[in-house]
């Protein structure tokens, strides 16, 4: 994937023979140093985007504009629409997927309450806490029920706390789904409580270096974050990862001596 | 300051501005020229509201505003949409709106009786030459910065070019509409009685003249008075919309 820019100066190639493939029903997270094309990973998988090579295929078709039917996002800032309550902007979710039909209250109402927020359906975004709304932006991923979830960071923006319980709760409600997950992370600990594969990507142009399994069944508890097997597997990511943001750093280094 | 204090100082300055008036016109002024309120008062009705002939004028002042404010409206709206969504048409055509806004229309005032004739048609041509362009240029800046992350987030929930404008572009530039909106009703209001004071038939123009040049300010004044009350109300109606659309915003 590369991107034109304004001028040829401004090109940037993004990614670069990556190739990745994933499972039904596979919880996979990304996690690279930033800046080396996760995002737009994930936005050619959602058909945001149009690579300029290569192909992205979803559930045996080309995927080359967004695809509601089968793919959902979620993406690191809250999306619901300020002027519309909760419900009304499930029900606008459900309708632009074109599924809005009698009992579309009934389904809105069951994800919400299914991340514990059904209290708050006649709420404006705007009488919310940034963590119960991106709990709401993930239960109406969920209620449009797509089979595949596209997730780009979408705890960044939450304290600590709230991303762990927002991670335990995501775990059990995905293990009763059987949904296909892609979640873009740079937390470890929140990669490896989640996925079942970690994909590691490098530094920009962003290739795959590494693929790691996590053989935990879903949903997990909090215990497993105590395990050696968690601290292990944390400990491998780590050392993969800090090569690819040194050299994250020095490229920086290098741009910004240039321009001056 | 608790809210019924300030009503009440506002209602203390306005009393104290209305009595200068009446002692001012009582003991100094012309009666010729300036009118007391309390005269004007005895003068709105029956004489000049109880007069068939005002109340039918300030009706067809009335729709003539009516009908050049919603056809501002509606004209406004549509070309700012049309020039705001593309590129182009920012670069190319708003320029050209600006120009034209920043022209004086009173000078053209001519130019428009000698088009439509002296009858209704040229004061609502007037007035929808006065409100169209505040409608075109806030309708416009209403429809920049949209977060594009929730463009984003529509057309990856499979919104349709139309659904983003209609769910996102629309809401998102209410604010800035409604600020055109009552800039267009003064403005219209301005551009129809301009028409009306330049040339008129029978519309509030036609009185006013004859009030003035007969000398009898009480029943002038009463007559901008009913204006003046005209212009409140119906901004406040379009602010009453307003809150209707705005109730997210609490
Ligand atoms: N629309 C675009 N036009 C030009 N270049 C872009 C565009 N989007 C991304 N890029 C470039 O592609 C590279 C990868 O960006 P991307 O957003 O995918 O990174 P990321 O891995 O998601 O980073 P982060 O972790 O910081 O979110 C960046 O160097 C960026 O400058
Ligand atoms: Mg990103």
């Amino acid at each position: 994937m590369e991107f034109p820019g304004r001028d040829p100066s401004q090109r940037v190639l993004a990614l670069d023979d990556v190739s990745l493939d994933i499972r039904r029903g596979e919880f996979v997270c990304l996690l690279g140093p930033s800046g080396c094309g996760k995002s737009t990973l994930l936005n050619i998988i959602g058909g945001m985007l149009t690579q300029t090579s290569g192909s992205a295929t979803v559930n045996g078709t080309p995927v080359t504009s967004p695809r509601p039917d089968d793919i959902a996002y979620v993406f690191q800032e809250s999306t619901l629409f300020p002027w519309f309550t909760v419900l009304e902007n499930f029900r606008l979710a459900l309708k632009f997927r074109g599924v809005e039909d009698a009992n579309w209250r009934d389904r809105a109402m069951q994800s919400l309450s299914a991340v514990g927020m059904e209290q708050f359906a006649s709420h404006y975004p705007k009488q919310l806490s940034v963590g119960m709304k991106q709990r709401i932006n993930l239960a109406r991923g969920l209620c449009v029920g797509s089979e595949v979830l596209l997730l780009d960071e979408p705890f960044a923006a939450l304290d600590e706390q709230t991303r762990m319980v927002l991670g335990e709760d995501l775990s059990i409600l995905l293990a009763r789904r059987g949904k296909t997950i892609v979640f873009v992370t740079h937390s470890l600990a929140e990669a490896v409580f989640l996925a079942d594969r970690i994909v590691v990507m490098t530094a920009r142009p962003g290739k795959v270096k590494a693929s790691i399994e996590v053989p935990e069944p879903h949903p997990r508890s909090p215990d497993f974050m105590l395990t050696d097997a968690f601290q292990d597997i944390r400990k491998e990511l780590y050392g993969l990862l800090r090569d690819e943001i040194r050299q994250t750093v020095a490229a920086m280094r290098v741009a910004r001596d240039a321009q001056a | 300051m608790s809210p019924n204090k300030i009503r009440l100082v506002r209602f203390l300055v306005i009393l104290g501005v209305v009595l200068l008036w009446e002692f001012y016109a009582r003991v100094f002024a012309t009666s010729s020229l300036s009118a007391a309120p309390s005269q004007v008062l005895a003068e709105l009705w029956p004489k000049v509201l109880g007069e068939p002939r005002v109340r039918a004028a300030i009706g067809v002042t009335l729709i003539e505003l009516i009908v050049a404010f919603v056809m501002s409206v509606v004209f406004g709206m549509l070309i700012g949409v049309l020039i705001g969504m593309t590129d182009i048409g920012r670069r190319s055509f708003y320029p050209v709106v600006l120009l034209l806004y920043g022209i004086p229309q009173a000078i053209l005032l001519p130019l428009f009786v000698l088009i439509f004739g002296l009858g209704p048609a040229s004061k609502i041509a007037f007035g929808f030459s006065h409100g169209i362009f505040p409608v075109i240029v806030n309708t416009i800046a209403g429809m920049r910065n949209v977060n594009p992350l929730l463009l984003r987030g529509a057309a990856a929930m499979g919104a349709t070019r139309f659904e983003q404008l209609r769910y996102v572009m629309f809401p998102h530039m209410v604010t800035a509409v409604f600020t055109g909106l009552r800039l267009a009703m003064t403005l219209t209001l301005l551009g129809v009685l301009l028409a009306e004071l330049f040339v008129s038939q029978g519309g509030i123009g036609f009185f006013t003249l004859l009030y003035a040049e007969t000398f009898n300010p009480a029943s002038l004044i009463a007559l901008i008075l009913t204006l003046a009350l005209l212009a409140i109300v119906l901004n406040e109606l379009v602010r009453m919309v307003e809150a209707r659309f705005s109730r997210w915003k609490e």
